[in-house]
C-alpha cells in the first residue's frame, strides 16, 4: 500500500509539474497568468491525433512537429492577443480565459464533442516494488526530471537564463540596462508552451482526448503553482509531488472518496496559503505595488 | 398649490440639467423605461426567460464588480457565493417549506456568512494568490455536494421548489425591479465614503493603512456585502430555475461573471450590469449559428479586449463624454467648455 | 458542420419531393423539436435517430392525423446542457414558445431535464425522454399525475432495472470464470463514478453480492470526470480482486478502461460503461478497451424485426452505432402509432392512446407504465449486453436468460490475459 501511494504519487506529481513549470516560468518572467496554458496542452494532443490518425505520421515524428506547431500557435496568440495588453492585469486573465474557451471551442467544431485516444509511446508494463507501472507512466517521470534537469540549466548557466532571471526580478531596471525585454519574455512564452507541448504528448496517450480535457487539469496546476509560491519553479516544483501524493493516498487509503482527491488536494494548498500566504517558496508581495 | 408647483418645478429643472445633458444619464433612463415597459409590447414567454436570467445574472456581476473590480479582490470563485445562495434557500424551501419571501434572504445571509467564512483567511492573500485560491472554494464545496448526496441530491441537485410567482410576467416585474434597486444600493454603496475607501484599498492598500483606516474590516465588509448580493441573485435563481443542482459551483459559472464584467467595464457597477444584457442576450441571438456560439463569444471578448481593455462601456463614455480637467465633472463630448465651471475641455 | 448541413439539404429536399409528390400540400407539418446536447455524441444521436424516423414517415406521406396526411418538421434545438443548465431551460422555451414545436423529443442530463421538464408541463407539452435514467422523472408522474402526465421516458430502461441487468451480466462472468478458472469465490472490486444514479447501486452491490456467494475486497467512488485511475487500479489489484464491477457513464469510463488494459489488470471489467457502447470507444482507448462489458440498448442482433434493419441503416448513414439517445426514433414511431390512432395532436387526447403504447420498435417491444416509465422484462425491452472482441463490439447478453437468446448473441469471452494469469498459477 505504501509502495502503491509512492509510486503513483511519483507519477501524479511528474505529471503536474510538467505543467506547473512552464505556466510558473511565465508568470515569473511576465507576471502573465495564462489560464490559457492548458489549452496549449490540448492542442498539440489533437494535433498528434490529427498526425498519427488522419496524415499517418510515425508517432515520434507526429509529436515533434506538434510541440513545433503548437509553439509557433502559442507565439502568435501571444503577439496577437496578450502582448498589447499586458499592462492591464485584469485582461490578461480575462483574456487568457477566453484564449481557452477558443480553443475549446475551435476543437468543439473541428471534433465534436468526441472522446478520442492517440496511443502510446511506450506500451507495456514493468513491475516496481511489487506495483505495476506503465512504461509510458515511466516515461513521464524521466521526462518531467530531464525538464527540470534543462530548464534549470538555462536559467541558472546560460546567457539567456541570466536574461529571463534579470527581467523577472525587475523588468524596468532590466530594460535600463539594455537588455532587450520584450524578447527575454519570447523566450519564456516559447520555453513555456514547448513544456505544454511536451506534457501534452507524453501525459494524454494514456487519457482521453476531448475538447474539454484542459479544465481538469488547469485547476490542478494553478493549485500546484499557488501553492509552490507564484513564479518560483522551485517551488512548482515541490508542490507537484506534494499534491501528486496527497491524491494518491487519498484515492489508495480512501476508496470510498477517492472522488474528493481533487477537494482534499485543493484543502491543503488553502491550508498552506493560511500559514504562508505566498506559497511555499514564493517571493512575499507585502510591500510590492 | 404653488407649493407642489414648485417642487414639480424644481425636479424637473433638476432633471434638465442634470440628467438630459449627460447621455450617460439619458441611456440609463431610457434602460430603465424600456425594461419597465417592456411587457406593453412583448409578453412572449422566450422573451421574458430570457430578461429575467438577465436581471439575475446583471446583480450576480454586480455584486462581482463591488469585490473584485471596486475594492481589488479579484474572486475567481464568485460561483461560491451563488451557489451556496442557491442552495441553502432551496433546501430551506423544499424541506421545511419557508416561502420564497424568506428562503431567499436567507440564502443571501447564508452567502454573507460564507463571506465571512472565506474573507479571514483570504485577507491576507493578495493578488493573483488571492485570484487562484478564492477559484478553489467552490470546487472544494462541490465535492462536499458530491459527498452527501443524502441531503444535496448530489448531482441531481434539489428539485420540486415553489415558483417565485404564478406569472412569468410577476417573475418579470419582481427580478427587473430588484435587479434595478440592488444595483442602485451597489452603485449608491461604491459612490459613498465606504466606498471611496475600497476604492482607496484596492488602489494602494498600504497607503490606506498608513492613513489609519483599518483595511481589514473595509476588506471583510466588501466580502459579506458582494456575498450577500450574489447570495440574493443565488436564491432568485433558485426559484425561478425550481431545481439547484451542482452546475451553480462549476468553474464555468465563476468564469463567465467575470467575462460578463470584465467585458462591460469594472469598477463602475452599471459596466457588469450592461456587460450581462448584451452579452447574455447575444448568447441567445447567436444560437442561430449553433455551432459557431461559443467560439464568435469568445472571440469578440478577446476583440473587445484588444482595442478597449477597460471594458465596452467606460469606452463608449469617454468616447461621448469628457470629463472637465479642473472640476472633475463630466460633459458632453461636444462641448468645448466645461457645463459647470466653464474651463476649456481637452 | 459540413455533414449535418448535407443532411439538412437531403432533408429539405425529401421534404420537398414527398410534398410536390403527395395530396396534402395544404396541410401544416407536425413540429417536433429535438432537443439535446447537439455539440456531442448524445445530441448526436438524438438527432441522428430523429432524421430517420422522419425521412421513413415523410417517404410514406407522413402520419394522417383524421384522414389527412401531415408530414413531419424536425426542429434542432442545441440545449448545451452539459456546460449551462440556463441554456438548457432557454432552449426548452425557445422550441415551445418559438418554434412553436407540437413535441418535444429529448434531453440527457438528469439536472437540465428536470428543469425543462417542469417547462414543458407548465406548456402542457408531450415531452419524451430519450437520455436521462434517473426515477425521480417518472416518480413525478406518479406523485402528481395531472401536471406530470406529458412526459413519456423512451430510452433508457430506469436505473432501477439498469440494476437488475447489471448484476445478471455480473452473475454470467462470474459464473464462467468459476467454470473456466476454477476460482472458488469470486471477489468483486466495485468501482462505482460519484453520482446518484450509481449511489442505489452500490448499496444494492453491498448487500447483494454475499448472497450471490461473492465477496467485495472495496468499493472506489471517482469523480465520473477524473482522467485518471491508476492509482486506483494499483489499489485493485492489490486488494487482489477477480473482477472489476463498473458504473460509469461519463467520460472516466474510457480512461478506467484503457489503463486497465494498458496494465492488463487480471480482472475482466463488467457492468456498465457507457462510453464503451460507441464505437469510437476501440479507437479512444486504443484497442486497450478489449473484451469490456456493458449494457446498451442496440446491437447487432434480432431483438425484434426492426432492430437490424435500423442498426444497419443507422451505421451505414452515420458511421456510428446507435446508442441510447438514438431512442428518438422509438420515440416518433411511439408518437405516429398514438396520432393515427386517436386522429388528434391535441396533448390531453393523445395521452391515453400513448399510455396504452404497445409497439415493436428496434429496442424491443415498448410499452410504458403506470408512471410513463418503459417497461423492462422478458418479452418487453431487456436491454443488452455487449462486450468488445478484438476490435467489434458483439452482443453477448440475454444469452439463454429466461429462454431469451436473440438470433446473433455470441458467448462471453474472458480476456485473454486474465486466462493467462490464472492458468499461470
Amino acid at each position: 500500500m505504501i509502495q502503491d501511494i509512492i509510486i503513483n504519487g511519483l507519477i501524479n506529481g511528474s505529471i503536474y509539474a510538467l505543467l506547473a513549470i512552464g505556466f510558473s516560468l511565465i508568470f515569473g518572467v511576465a507576471r502573465l497568468v495564462n489560464i490559457a496554458h492548458t489549452a496549449f496542452y490540448m492542442a498539440c494532443a489533437y494535433l498528434i491525433h490529427v498526425g498519427f490518425s488522419y496524415w499517418g505520421l510515425s508517432m515520434p515524428l507526429a509529436i515533434v512537429l506538434s510541440i513545433g506547431l503548437t509553439t509557433i500557435i502559442g507565439l502568435i496568440c501571444y503577439r496577437l492577443f496578450i502582448k498589447p495588453i499586458r499592462e492591464y492585469e485584469a485582461a490578461v486573465l480575462i483574456a487568457t480565459i477566453a484564449l481557452g474557451m477558443v480553443f475549446q471551442e475551435v476543437m468543439l467544431i473541428a471534433f465534436k464533442g468526441h472522446m478520442m485516444g492517440v496511443p502510446p509511446v511506450a506500451t507495456g508494463f514493468v513491475i516496481v516494488g511489487g506495483v505495476k507501472v506503465a512504461n509510458q507512466h515511466l516515461l513521464v517521470l524521466g521526462v518531467a526530471v530531464l525538464t527540470l534537469l534543462a530548464t534549470w540549466f538555462l536559467l541558472m548557466k546560460t546567457r539567456v537564463g541570466l536574461a529571463i532571471r534579470c527581467t523577472a526580478q525587475d523588468s524596468e531596471i532590466a530594460n535600463l540596462m539594455g537588455m532587450n525585454v520584450d524578447r527575454e519574455i519570447m523566450i519564456a512564452v516559447i520555453v513555456s508552451v514547448v513544456l505544454a507541448g511536451v506534457a501534452g504528448a507524453i501525459v494524454v496517450p494514456l487519457r482521453v482526448i476531448d475538447p474539454h480535457m484542459w479544465l481538469p487539469p488547469l485547476i490542478m496546476m494553478l493549485a500546484v503553482v499557488v501553492l509552490g509560491g507564484l513564479g518560483s519553479v522551485k517551488g512548482s516544483f515541490v508542490a507537484s509531488y506534494i499534491l501528486g501524493f496527497t491524491e494518491a493516498a487519498v484515492a489508495i487509503g480512501v476508496p470510498m472518496g477517492s472522488f474528493l482527491k481533487g477537494s482534499v488536494a485543493l484543502s491543503i494548498m488553502i491550508i498552506v496559503l493560511l500559514i504562508r500566504p505566498e506559497g511555499l517558496f514564493g517571493i512575499a508581495f507585502e510591500e510590492e505595488r | 398649490m404653488g407649493l407642489i408647483w414648485f417642487q414639480i418645478k424644481r425636479v424637473f429643472t433638476l432633471f434638465r440639467s442634470e440628467v438630459l445633458v449627460l447621455p450617460s444619464r439619458v441611456a440609463v433612463l431610457i434602460f430603465v423605461a424600456a425594461l419597465v415597459l417592456l411587457p406593453l409590447f412583448s409578453q412572449d414567454p422566450y422573451l421574458l426567460r430570457i430578461l429575467i436570467l438577465t436581471s439575475v445574472f446583471a446583480i450576480f456581476a454586480a455584486s462581482w464588480d463591488l469585490l473584485s473590480g471596486f475594492t481589488g479582490q479579484m474572486n475567481f470563485g464568485h460561483a461560491l457565493f451563488f451557489g451556496v445562495a442557491a442552495y441553502t434557500s432551496g433546501l430551506i424551501n423544499v424541506h421545511f417549506k419557508i416561502p420564497h419571501f424568506f428562503t431567499i434572504p436567507i440564502g443571501a445571509l447564508a452567502a454573507v456568512l460564507t463571506g465571512l467564512i472565506i474573507g479571514i483567511p483570504c485577507l491576507r492573500l493578495r493578488h493573483t494568490y488571492l485570484a487562484l485560491t478564492t477559484l478553489a472554494f467552490p470546487l472544494i464545496l462541490m465535492g462536499v455536494v458530491f459527498a452527501i448526496p443524502d441531503v444535496t441530491g448530489g448531482e441531481l441537485g434539489v428539485s420540486g421548489l415553489d415558483r417565485l410567482s404564478g406569472s412569468r410576467l410577476r417573475d418579470y416585474y419582481i427580478t427587473t425591479i430588484l435587479m434595478l434597486l440592488l444595483s442602485f444600493t451597489m452603485w449608491k454603496i461604491t459612490d459613498s465614503k465606504t466606498g471611496i475607501i475600497l476604492h482607496a484599498i484596492r488602489e494602494d492598500e498600504l497607503a490606506c493603512r498608513t492613513a489609519g483606516i483599518n483595511t481589514t474590516r473595509y476588506k471583510l465588509m466588501a466580502f459579506c456585502l458582494s456575498g450577500f448580493f450574489a447570495g440574493i441573485a443565488g436564491g432568485l435563481y433558485a426559484h425561478i430555475m425550481r431545481t439547484v443542482g451542482p452546475s451553480t459551483l462549476e468553474v464555468s459559472m465563476s468564469f463567465q461573471v467575470i467575462i460578463w464584467s470584465i467585458f462591460g467595464g469594472v469598477a463602475s457597477i452599471y459596466g457588469p450590469i450592461a456587460g450581462v444584457f448584451i452579452l447574455f442576450p447575444l448568447a441567445e441571438v447567436l444560437r442561430v449559428v449553433p455551432e459557431w456560439r461559443m467560439l464568435i463569444f469568445a472571440l469578440l471578448v478577446l476583440l473587445t479586449l484588444l482595442f478597449m481593455p477597460e471594458g465596452i462601456i467606460p469606452w463608449i463614455r469617454d468616447k461621448i463624454e469628457k470629463q472637465c480637467p479642473r472640476c472633475k465633472i463630466r460633459s458632453v463630448a461636444i462641448r468645448k467648455t466645461c457645463r459647470v465651471c466653464t474651463a476649456d475641455l481637452d | 458542420m459540413k455533414r449535418s448541413s448535407i443532411l439538412w439539404t437531403i432533408f429539405l429536399a425529401l421534404i420537398l419531393v414527398a410534398a410536390a409528390g403527395a395530396p396534402c400540400w395544404a396541410a401544416d407539418p407536425i413540429r417536433i423539436a429535438i432537443i439535446g446536447p447537439m455539440q456531442f455524441t448524445q445530441g448526436e444521436g438524438h438527432w441522428n435517430g430523429a432524421t430517420m424516423a422522419a425521412e421513413q414517415i415523410n417517404k410514406g406521406g407522413g402520419i394522417s392525423v383524421g384522414g389527412a396526411k401531415r408530414l413531419v418538421e424536425l426542429i434542432k434545438v442545441d440545449s448545451n446542457e452539459f456546460l449551462s443548465i440556463p441554456d438548457a431551460t432557454n432552449a426548452m422555451e425557445l422550441a415551445i414558445s418559438r418554434h412553436r414545436a407540437d413535441f418535444l423529443i429529448g434531453g440527457f442530463r438528469t439536472e437540465a431535464v428536470l428543469v425543462m421538464q417542469d417547462i414543458a408541463m407548465d406548456n402542457k407539452k408531450i415531452f419524451l425522454g430519450c437520455g436521462a435514467a434517473h426515477p425521480e422523472l417518472c416518480d413525478r408522474v406518479t406523485k402528481n399525475y395531472d401536471r406530470y402526465k406529458y412526459w413519456f421516458r423512451i430510452t433508457p430502461i430506469n436505473s432501477k432495472f439498469l440494476i437488475k441487468v447489471d448484476f445478471l451480466l455480473l452473475n454470467m462472468v462470474a459464473q464462467v470464470m468459476q467454470k473456466e478458472l476454477g476460482i472458488p469465490k469470486i471477489k468483486v472490486a466495485i468501482v462505482a463514478e460519484k453520482a446518484a444514479w450509481a449511489d442505489p447501486l452500490v448499496a444494492v452491490a453491498n448487500e447483494n453480492l454475499p448472497k450471490m456467494g461473492m465477496d467485495i475486497v472495496g468499493v472506489w467512488r471517482p469523480s465520473p470526470v477524473a482522467t485518471d485511475a491508476t492509482a486506483e487500479l494499483s489499489a485493485i489489484q492489490r486488494a487482489g480482486a477477480n473482477i472489476i464491477f463498473t458504473s460509469f457513464s461519463s467520460s472516466v469510463g474510457i480512461p478506467f478502461a484503457k489503463q486497465a488494459g494498458e496494465l492488463k489488470v487480471p480482472a475482466p471489467l463488467v457492468g456498465i460503461n457507457v462510453e464503451a457502447q460507441k464505437d469510437g470507444f476501440w479507437a479512444a482507448t486504443g484497442g486497450q478497451g478489449n473484451y469490456g462489458l456493458t449494457i446498451s440498448t442496440y446491437g447487432p442482433v434480432k431483438i425484434t424485426e426492426h432492430t437490424l434493419p435500423f442498426f444497419n441503416e443507422y451505421r451505414q448513414r452515420f458511421k456510428e452505432a446507435p446508442n441510447y439517445t438514438a431512442g428518438t426514433y422509438d420515440a416518433i414511431d411511439v408518437l405516429k402509432a398514438a396520432i393515427e390512432k386517436t386522429g388528434t395532436l391535441e396533448a390531453d387526447k393523445l395521452i391515453p392512446a400513448l399510455e396504452q403504447t404497445d409497439l415493436k420498435g428496434p429496442a424491443g417491444r415498448l410499452a410504458f407504465s403506470k408512471d410513463h416509465d418503459v417497461v423492462w422484462g422478458p418479452g418487453y425491452t431487456t436491454g443488452l449486453g455487449t462486450q468488445w472482441q478484438d476490435g467489434k463490439n458483439v452482443v453477448v447478453w440475454p444469452y439463454q436468460w429466461e429462454n431469451i437468446t436473440y438470433e446473433g448473441t455470441v458467448p462471453y469471452k474472458l480476456p485473454s490475459w486474465v486466462m493467462e494469469h490464472y492458468k499461470k498459477k
